[in-house]
């Protein structure tokens, strides 16, 4: 049924299909304002990608950074890998061994006063000062403004600081020395040459 | 009325020398002095320092007698350090509100308004807590603003009784009056060195004699700003906590050289190195320049020699965010301005202008243009990642060179917190 034999869209007229920055066809979508700022420059690389011809590769300045993977929506073929669904974080050491950041310093062992307990020469100890110092702990003690590593006894009302290593003595806190424990042993990274 | 605003100010003391006895504890009860980048003016000291009647700012080789007379400990600034200590305090305070404003280094304000606690016993367990897991001393001032909050931190400072935790809100009003009577008007937050001029010149020199004033006197003669500090005297909350810090305006990156510098590739050489460094501020904050400003200086404290100052600013039609582009741009700014036959001792550049870096696309350039401007953004970044990891390795060419530029740090701690090779041995 011809109603009108003219007006209305002319065939062919406007923008070709597929002509602008992207090449393909594109799509309204809401973002976040929070998310402009770490969705643009992605879009802006792709852009320039497509104009240029050439694969930018990115390089990740920050392992917590969160690259959100716009690249990857090119790659259609194939069968989608069977360990998708079951992909999970890789294992941070950080986390591992660190549960109070704020407080946590990184020291490094010198001599084998302490040897029975593991700790060797040049090894590194993570240290953790928030803890509360309990008896049997390995600590980082400060004895009239000195540092030693340490395991700590304390028996009714007596402190001692023991060595771990036949060779060399305890040192028992007398009521005028003066005593500070720094921060308590948490874990010995020994490296292997 | 809405609800009665209440804030805290935590002030770290003596933040520099506090953070230089955690990692040597037998510096305790002793004097120490910090000194400014090239070892030239003391910019920090401790209780013990200030008792010995050392100043703030004073050059260091004026005070270089009474120092060994009196067995200071001197150290030159290590802001590796102090910078990683400041975030480690200022994260364990944010346990304690949920709104802080950073202040500085080593000072926020912090949001206590509606915290269903004894804001004193809160106080003092934020103390100790920040005490335990740093091992940095803080003190809390607590008030209805933050002018008071302020000076409520100057009497917990002062005065051990209140043990670190002083609420001015507790104070009763003759005492309240006593205390303004025995603060100067320049040491009020907000309350700079030229308004103190401005207000002594008519007669107001005490923290009481403003609050007396009239507040159409101080409008007039300090503007809005004075109003508001005068304001928040009488408890009336003006200034806000600022949680967001506000976007950067610029980036500079200056030194005093460790020896005067004549040569033009010594100038150069500095000048790379520098520029790396505000790159890497640059790229901290996700930002890009497109103004550029290079300076350099003679001592202006040199006598029967004219002090020349050179500088030049230049602006951009693309944002720079990489050191590749901004070295070349430096040497040659550095060429136009370069005079022979003199000493220079202090010169830096500053970036202004700044944008967020998303890749802009320059009309004027080609693809390949295009290309090799990602290229090279590519390069910066993995030299940066080398550099991060292994400890500056890797240098451009016009920065390798004799080193004469670099300021002093003879007295220099180990970077404990932030440098493998320089842990705490124990």
């Amino acid at each position: 049924m011809n109603m009108h034999s003219h007006g209305g869209a002319r065939k062919g007229a406007g923008r070709k299909k597929n002509s602008g920055s992207f090449k393909e066809e594109t799509k309204v979508l809401r973002v976040p304002i929070s998310l402009v700022d770490s969705i643009t420059p992605s879009i802006e690389m792709y852009k320039s990608q497509i104009k240029s011809g050439v694969e930018v590769l990115l390089t990740k300045n920050n392992a917590t950074e969160l690259l959100i993977p716009i690249f990857t929506s090119r790659v259609q073929a194939g069968f989608p890998s069977p360990a998708d669904d079951h992909l999970e974080d890789t294992l941070d050491l950080n986390t591992h061994l660190i549960h109070h950041q704020e407080a946590t310093f990184f020291v490094k062992a010198q001599g084998d006063s302490m040897i029975g307990a593991g700790i060797h020469q040049g090894d590194i100890l993570i240290v953790d000062k928030s803890l509360t110092p309990k008896s049997g702990k390995i600590v980082i003690a400060v004895v009239d403004g000195e540092f030693t590593v340490k395991r700590l006894h304390k028996y009714k009302g007596n402190i001692t600081l023991k060595a771990e290593n036949p060779e060399f003595e305890n040192i028992k806190i007398r009521g005028t020395d003066e005593l500070i424990i720094w921060g308590v042993v948490t874990s010995v990274i020994h490296q292997y040459d | 009325m809405t609800s009665r605003a209440k804030f805290a100010l935590v002030d770290c003391n003596n933040f520099y020398a506090s953070c230089e006895r955690v990692f040597e504890p037998k510096l305790e009860g002793r004097p120490i002095v910090v000194l400014s980048n090239n070892d030239g003016c003391i910019i920090a000291r401790s209780n013990e320092a200030k008792a010995l009647g050392i100043k703030m700012g004073v050059p260091y080789f004026k005070v270089r007698d009474l120092i060994v007379r009196n067995g200071v400990v001197v150290k030159s600034s290590n802001y590796p350090l102090y910078g990683d200590m400041s975030s480690r305090v200022m994260r364990v305070i944010s346990q304690y509100s949920p709104i802080q404003e950073v202040y500085s280094i080593d000072e926020s304000f912090i949001d206590l308004a509606g915290l269903p606690f004894h804001l004193r016993n809160h106080m003092q367990s934020l103390r100790q807590k920040v005490k335990s897991w740093t091992g940095v001393p803080v003190c809390v001032g607590i008030g209805s603003t933050k002018v008071l909050a302020k000076l409520a931190n100057r009497i917990a400072k002062k005065y051990i009784k209140f043990n670190g935790v002083f609420d001015i809100d507790e104070l009763p009003y003759e005492r309240y009056c006593k205390l303004l009577q025995s603060v100067e008007v320049v040491d009020l937050w907000g309350i700079g060195r030229q308004s103190a001029r401005k207000l002594n010149r008519i007669g107001i020199s005490s923290s009481y004699d403003f609050y007396q004033a009239d507040i159409g006197v101080i409008e007039t003669l300090l503007g809005v700003n004075g109003k508001k500090v005068y304001q928040e005297l009488y408890g009336n909350s003006c200034v806000p906590i600022e949680s967001i810090p506000p976007t950067r305006q610029q980036i500079v990156s200056s030194r005093s050289f460790g020896s005067d510098l004549k040569d033009f590739h010594e100038l150069n050489q500095a000048l790379t190195s520098l520029a790396r460094k505000a790159v890497n501020k640059l790229n901290d904050h996700k930002l890009a320049t497109t103004t550029i400003t290079v300076f350099i200086y003679t001592n202006p404290h040199k006598k029967n020699k004219t002090c020349i100052h050179l500088s030049k600013t230049v602006g951009m039609t693309t944002a720079i965010q990489d050191e590749s582009q901004l070295i070349p741009l430096i040497a040659k700014i550095l060429k136009l301005i370069y005079k022979p036959g003199y000493s220079f001792y202090k010169g830096g550049i500053v970036l202004s202008n700044l944008v967020k870096n998303y890749p802009q696309q320059d009309l004027f350039l080609t693809n390949e243009d295009n290309q090799r401007k990602i290229d090279s953004t590519n390069k910066s970044n993995a030299i940066r990642s080398v550099n991060k990891r292994f400890n500056e390795s890797l240098k451009y060419a016009s920065e390798v060179g004799n080193d004469k530029w670099k300021p002093r740090a003879d007295f220099r701690s180990n970077r404990y917190t932030t440098s493998w090779t320089e842990l705490l041995v124990i």
